[in-house]
């Protein structure tokens, strides 16, 4: 698994603000504390996450998405590092019919989605972040975009391309590899501000299909279609389909936290 | 043994009576019927040998989750209909159980191939298949061979083509 960054840092205050040397001597302190207690002595972070498919229909295509929130009561929570999904792997995620184009790592991390292939495109959703500013703590919803990229050994390689515009101008694309009943996430620091703590992931949404648009040559012309999306299974497993995810924060914590989608009533 | 030309036949070093030569030629015919029953059981064995080179075009028939089932025509060997599970999860491996329905029989096996490039509109396969069963005239059919195949993602359709020699 690799990681790519690439940050476009822009603020409020960084245009000759007289307020950045006191906002930047409450920070500096305060985020040296938070990272010298130790894990136990501070609330625990906790996570919450939901599943759904829309259809919700045994043996059909549907959409299926993730919600996922990280918790630390009144305080800043900590930085996550990492997210390793589990899903049924009889899921029919590879068989979707979802991305089939690639968009090269070093074009999405330069242009972003828009410089992809449309049939590359698998997804999209939304992120949350906490930046602490002073005493403060600032919140940045970022747009996620899922791409197809390159496949290594044969396997299906799904880039998450995270756009936030203010008040920290970033884009950063993660890369995962998609294994039977398994996607691990791994997250990479985000800086925000110069000297101000990293930005925290406290919320992400996203839906693997949807409305997506393709084209495919036919007799020398380019037609638009709607791939069919995820195939659910023709039956349910006792309890709904499971879902369960763990997450690992830089101080070493970790959390987990789990789901079930409930069978679809009839059929 | 030597062959002695001025004689034009064959005798021993040390010389046989005419005893030992009605014992040799009856070994040596003996040896003779032997060898031609074990050749013709040979050819009998050979003649009961599949050599497959058989092609399927499939369509998408129904799925569930990550199993798709295609069913189409096979052309080749075993002309017929050829119905196909095919399994993919994510892992390039893929799997699939097969049932060939020829005239004569059926033919029923597994196999196993790895697939590439997964994320273009009509991924390749390749690897290899063994023969689990058979009705009819092939019902003791039996062996491995090779697969070759196409996956189109947009239909889920598949072009398999499979080589093999299947004893049966």
């Amino acid at each position: 698994m690799y990681i790519f960054t690439s940050f476009i840092c822009q603020n409020a205050f960084s245009r000759g603000s007289t307020t950045r040397p006191r906002i930047l001597a409450l920070t500096l302190p305060l985020a040296l504390l938070w990272a010298c207690l130790p894990g136990a002595a501070r609330a625990a972070t906790t996570a919450t996450m939901s599943a759904a498919f829309a259809p919700d229909r045994l043996g059909a295509a549907t959409t299926v998405s993730f919600n996922f929130q990280i918790a630390a009561g009144e305080r800043a929570p900590d930085l996550l590092t990492g997210i390793n999904f589990r899903y049924p792997a009889n899921l029919g995620i590879a068989t979707s019919g979802l991305g089939v184009a690639s968009c090269p790592v070093a074009e999405l991390e330069a242009h972003g989605p828009s410089a992809c292939p449309p049939d590359s495109r698998m997804g999209f959703g939304s992120a949350l972040v906490e930046i602490p500013i002073g005493p403060e703590i600032v919140r940045e919803t970022a747009q996620l975009a899922l791409i197809a990229g390159p496949s290594q050994d044969g396997y299906v390689q799904i880039l998450i391309s995270a756009t936030g515009e203010s008040p920290v101008a970033a884009r950063i694309v993660l890369s995962t590899q998609l294994e039977p009943g398994d996607l691990q996430i791994a997250v990479p620091p985000i800086p925000s501000l110069p000297e101000a703590p990293y930005v925290a992931l406290v919320r992400m949404h996203f839906t693997l299909g949807g409305n997506l648009t393709y084209y495919e040559r036919v007799h020398g012309r380019n037609v638009a279609y709607h791939p069919v999306g995820v195939g659910l299974p023709r039956s349910c497993p006792s309890g709904g389909f499971p879902f369960a995810a763990s997450f690992a924060f830089l101080d070493g914590g970790h959390a987990q936290a789990q789901t079930a989608v409930a069978c679809p009533r009839g059929r | 043994m030597r062959f002695d030309k001025s004689v034009g036949r064959t005798s021993s070093r040390r010389g046989h009576g005419p005893r030992e030569r009605v014992l040799a030629v009856c070994l040596s015919s003996t040896l003779a019927v032997i060898a031609l029953a074990v050749a013709a059981t040979a050819n009998v064995a050979a003649a009961r040998v599949l050599n497959v080179r058989d092609e399927g075009k499939l369509h998408f028939i129904s799925s569930s989750g990550s199993e798709l089932l295609d069913e189409g025509p096979a052309m080749g060997s075993v002309p017929g209909k050829v119905r196909v599970h095919f399994v993919y999860d994510g892992n390039p491996a893929v799997s699939a159980k097969f049932t060939i329905y020829g005239h004569s029989g059926s033919i029923s096996g597994q196999a196993n191939a790895r697939l590439s490039n997964p994320t273009s509109p009509a991924p390749s396969f390749r690897g290899a298949f063994t023969v689990t069963g058979g009705s009819g005239s092939y019902a003791h059919i039996h062996g491995t061979g090779e697969l070759f195949g196409v996956f189109t993602r947009r239909g889920y359709g598949l072009v398999v083509q499979t080589i093999g020699k299947l004893p049966y």
